[in-house]
């Protein structure tokens, strides 16, 4: 009778063995992603009590910080001093809403290493600083203050740029959000609404929204003719009443509904100045498709922009779109149509022309420091991409000159700099224009002066409705925002 | 030499028991309390009683049960303290009780030993049977039955609950023991075959028949899964065991598949739980829950576990119950289920291994079934918890909170430690 029964020990100790093969798949194998599963509340729990990075600006001012509990001094509570004002920029570390912004990019940096773990322990034991790091980021506070007081309740978006290193001075999209509102557990009511507003304030339009360029959008059809050597300022274009489209029943007219100019002619150059439509449809017809998509395309749009934020790819169609369809390569030189650009995309070109034709990789952090406050890392400027060359960008550097100097973007004008601009009035169907200006300064600075690019995007009219212009809206918050740069002691 | 050993090893367990209560008295900020050293008290009582007994009445007997025993209520206790200190309270005098109640069974077989109950199979039989049936009492009686978490396995009694189902495994095992001894030889010789597999007269082999249907209707009826497959298992291993005919595996094998597509046609609750174990996240809010939460728990242990009072085991359901393996996965990691399941093989190691010197027909298949019925309950409640089979709803001996669990595991291991003390008399 004995052999049944080692038969059946056997059995048993084989099921045994079993059971050890599966606690080591479930807590070995498996067990990671049993334990990062953002069901698994452990995680969550003590990941938001635990201490994080601080976040700093390039002028000192703490945008994120962990702040210990009284009472127990090994829970922390994520805070965020400037509210609504870096929203869209560091994000938020939330227990129910997940992490976005820096927070979520820069998680491995913000977060502390001081655990009970094994590793944890012996890492402490050989001297390794486990503490949590922190950033330093490129923004101005004074500057991103001024940008958001500019813009105001207005829904849209304000980026300001170092065109010579890609580093982000401001960034600003309304409607914005208090991030300390969404930390905590008792969160999700004001986190749904959030999500559910229609104004969607949690979308960051600087980067991750895009719109029709209009009129800003000249500065690449103006690109691409002076690249391909299609026209030069100097070309003079007729100046119609309107413009009939080859094809179609379109028809293209000036922001005036008249010529653009007193005569039956203009040269390129006032056309750039005045914003001419009629004109620029004309020269979009001359390029070609190829040239023109091609042109945009060297500026980034079809292309992912390398950035530490979520951006949305702005996008145009393919050349052979425009096979037998000059009305929609026309509308397209003009930034209507099925052209769509974020804002970021509008201030990379505009900082392309600034910074004689190279788009430098934008970044927003600027260094990362250890809880000791020594630098661990540095951001070097790369340059993204050489859009236009050197001669190509300060010819339409000087044109976006007079532009302030004696066109549609005076509003922007800065005393004593030479400020350059190009204002927007993108139409939108069944609804008010969005108010577009880009620009930079000083032209031509002297060798070591520091130079600044900015884009301003008012959504529907803002605050004047129906007659919001570019040059009547967008171009005084860029004003501001230059002046405050400007009058920064260095 | 032998009890003098088990002695040193109870002291161990004994002192593991105190020092978990003691690690989660200063992670959880229990503060320093009586609970240490009343702990240390309550498993030199209860163990001490029971190997005192053994000394006095079987000093030849295995000294590793006990210890085995010890340490496994150790682990369990210390995740309970942690989880519930009412709790651990009231399994604390289960214990004392539990300790107690073995040391009497000991005592009372203190002369003829186990031999004598060869006697008495049918007196067990009806024992068992009416056990299994008691939880059935409606409930004006002043002992009726109660439902808890959709099972009806609970007496009550004046505010106090039991399950009859732990200790009524331990009077079947008893009465398998005894009819097999007497009616082994007449089963092994086969009179017809089936399906090439051979079958002795149904006269011999009708009463365990019989036996077997009765406990499972039962079961089946009080929605008890776990408690089903054990008992099967403990009919059909035993056969296995007094005939030596693997058509017994085979029949039961085949008989446990087909009943388990039956059931999981016919039972809403058992097709839930099949589910629930083949696509846990499916429905991960309701039916997949459990074992979802015991996932994460054990996942989040990895090798060395959060320590001691450093998760979060609350958030399993029944974790102090069922689930008391996924609380100790998590707490004590890898290293620390490892251990526990280790355990439980040299338990049922040294049980086999008593089953196998003991000459004694009777008392060979006592020792046999008695460790069939720990190691299948063992083995079914941690394959359930590890999602290698569904979840059977059984409580996993020594370690779960459960008076009646913890009596009727204590019993079961003075009664191997008995047969051992005997061993290779006749």
């Amino acid at each position: 009778m004995n052999p049944p029964i080692r038969h059946l020990a056997l059995l048993m100790f084989l099921s045994f063995l079993l059971l050890v093969a599966a606690t080591t798949y479930q807590q070995l194998i498996a067990g990671p992603d049993y334990r990062d599963d953002p069901r698994n509340l452990r995680v969550a729990t003590t990941r938001i009590g635990r201490e994080r990075g601080t976040i700093i600006t390039r002028d000192g001012a703490v945008v994120a910080e962990s702040i210990q509990d009284e009472n127990d001094p090994t829970v922390f509570q994520r805070s965020y001093p400037y509210g609504e004002l870096y929203a869209h920029i560091v994000g938020y570390d939330s227990l129910l809403f997940g992490t976005t912004g820096l927070e979520a990019t820069r998680s491995d940096d913000l977060t502390s290493y001081r655990d009970a773990t094994i590793s944890g322990v012996l890492s402490a034991l050989f001297g390794d600083d486990l503490r949590p790091k922190g950033l330093r980021l490129t923004i101005d506070n004074n500057l991103q203050q001024i940008a958001s007081d500019a813009l105001g309740k207005q829904r849209g978006a304000v980026i300001a740029i170092d065109p010579a290193t890609g580093a982000i001075l401001a960034l600003v999209s309304k409607p914005s959000f208090d991030p300390n509102a969404l930390i905590g557990i008792g969160a999700a009511g004001l986190g749904q609404a959030l999500e559910e507003d229609a104004a969607i304030p949690l979308l960051n339009r600087a980067t991750s929204q895009s719109y029709a360029p209009g009129s800003i959008f000249k500065i690449i059809t103006l690109s691409a003719a002076l690249q391909n050597g299609v026209a030069n300022p100097s070309t003079i274009f007729s100046d119609p009443t309107s413009l009939d489209l080859p094809g179609s029943t379109a028809v293209i007219r000036n922001f005036s509904r008249n010529r653009c100019t007193a005569g039956d002619s203009v040269s390129l150059e006032d056309a750039f100045i005045r914003s001419c439509n009629t004109t620029f449809a004309q020269l979009g017809m001359d390029i070609g498709a190829d040239g023109l998509v091609g042109q945009a395309e060297e500026f980034g749009f079809n292309r992912d922009i390398p950035f530490e934020l979520q951006t949305l790819t702005s996008s145009l169609p393919q050349p052979n779109t425009f096979d037998f369809n000059d009305a929609g390569l026309a509308q397209t030189a003009i930034g209507q149509r099925d052209v769509q650009a974020t804002p970021l995309q509008m201030l990379l070109a505009t900082a392309a022309v600034a910074n004689g034709g190279d788009i430098m990789a934008p970044f927003v952090v600027e260094e990362v420091f250890t809880a000791g406050a020594d630098v661990v890392s540095r951001t070097e400027p790369t340059v993204w991409r050489k859009a236009i060359g050197r001669a190509t960008a300060d010819t339409i550097a000087g044109l976006m000159e007079r532009v302030v100097t004696s066109g549609t973007g005076r509003r922007a004008a800065v005393p004593n700099i030479r400020i350059a601009g190009k204002t927007g009035t993108a139409e939108v169907p069944d609804s008010t224009p969005h108010a577009w200006f880009v620009g930079f300064g000083p032209v031509a600075p002297n060798p070591g002066e520091d130079q600044i690019a900015i884009v301003v995007i008012v959504e529907s009219g803002g605050d004047i409705g129906e007659s919001a212009t570019g040059g009547a809206l967008a171009a005084p918050i860029a004003q501001q925002v230059l002046a405050a740069f400007f009058s920064i002691p260095k | 030499m032998n009890r003098n050993a088990e002695a040193s090893l109870l002291v161990g367990a004994s002192l593991l028991a105190s020092l978990g209560v003691a690690m989660v008295n200063f992670t959880l900020g229990r503060g320093f309390d009586a609970q240490v050293a009343l702990t240390f008290v309550v498993w030199i009582l209860s163990f001490g009683s029971v190997s005192l007994a053994l000394r006095r009445w079987a000093p030849a007997a295995n000294p590793y049960l006990l210890p085995l025993a010890a340490i496994l209520a150790a682990i369990g206790f210390t995740e309970i303290y942690r989880l519930d200190a009412d709790l651990a309270a009231i399994q604390r005098w289960s214990l004392l009780l539990a300790g107690a109640a073995a040391a009497l069974v000991l005592f009372l077989l203190r002369g003829e030993g186990v031999r004598q109950l060869r006697r008495y199979r049918y007196l067990f039989l009806t024992v068992g049977v009416l056990l299994l049936l008691l939880p059935l009492l409606p409930d004006s009686f002043p002992i009726h039955g109660a439902e808890i978490n959709g099972s009806r396995l609970w007496v009550r009694f004046r505010g106090l609950s039991f399950q009859p189902g732990e200790l009524a495994k331990l009077f079947l095992a008893l009465f398998l023991a005894s009819y097999l001894a007497d009616n082994h030889v007449a089963m092994s010789v086969h009179t017809r075959r089936v399906f090439g597999l051979g079958f002795p007269p149904l006269r011999h082999f009708g009463p365990i028949i019989i036996a077997g249907g009765v406990a499972f209707i039962v079961l089946v009826y009080q929605r008890d899964l776990g408690a089903s497959l054990l008992l099967f298992a403990l009919f059909v291993g035993m056969a296995y065991i007094a005939t030596g005919r693997r058509s017994y595996l085979a029949a039961g094998g085949l008989f446990v598949a087909v009943s388990g597509v039956v059931a999981y046609q016919a039972f809403a609750h058992v097709q839930r739980r099949v589910d629930a174990w083949i696509r846990p996240f499916d429905d991960y809010s309701d039916t997949g829950y459990q074992i979802v939460q015991a996932l994460f728990a054990m996942g989040s242990g990895s090798i060395s576990g959060s320590g001691i009072g450093l998760g979060r085991p609350d958030l399993i359901p029944a974790a102090a119950t069922d689930f008391i393996f996924a609380a100790v996965a998590e707490e004590m990691g890898f290293a620390g289920s490892v251990a526990v399941i280790a355990a439980y093989a040299l338990l049922v190691a040294a049980g086999f291994g008593i089953a196998l010197r003991t000459r004694d027909v009777f008392r060979k298949f006592l020792a046999a079934s008695l460790t069939i019925v720990l190691g299948v309950q063992t083995l079914l409640i941690l394959a359930g918890v590890l999602r290698l089979f569904p979840v059977t709803g059984i409580t996993l001996p020594f370690m779960s909170y459960g008076g009646s669990s913890l009596l009727a595991n204590m019993i079961l291991v003075a009664l191997l430690a008995r047969i051992s003390h005997t061993g290779r008399s006749v």
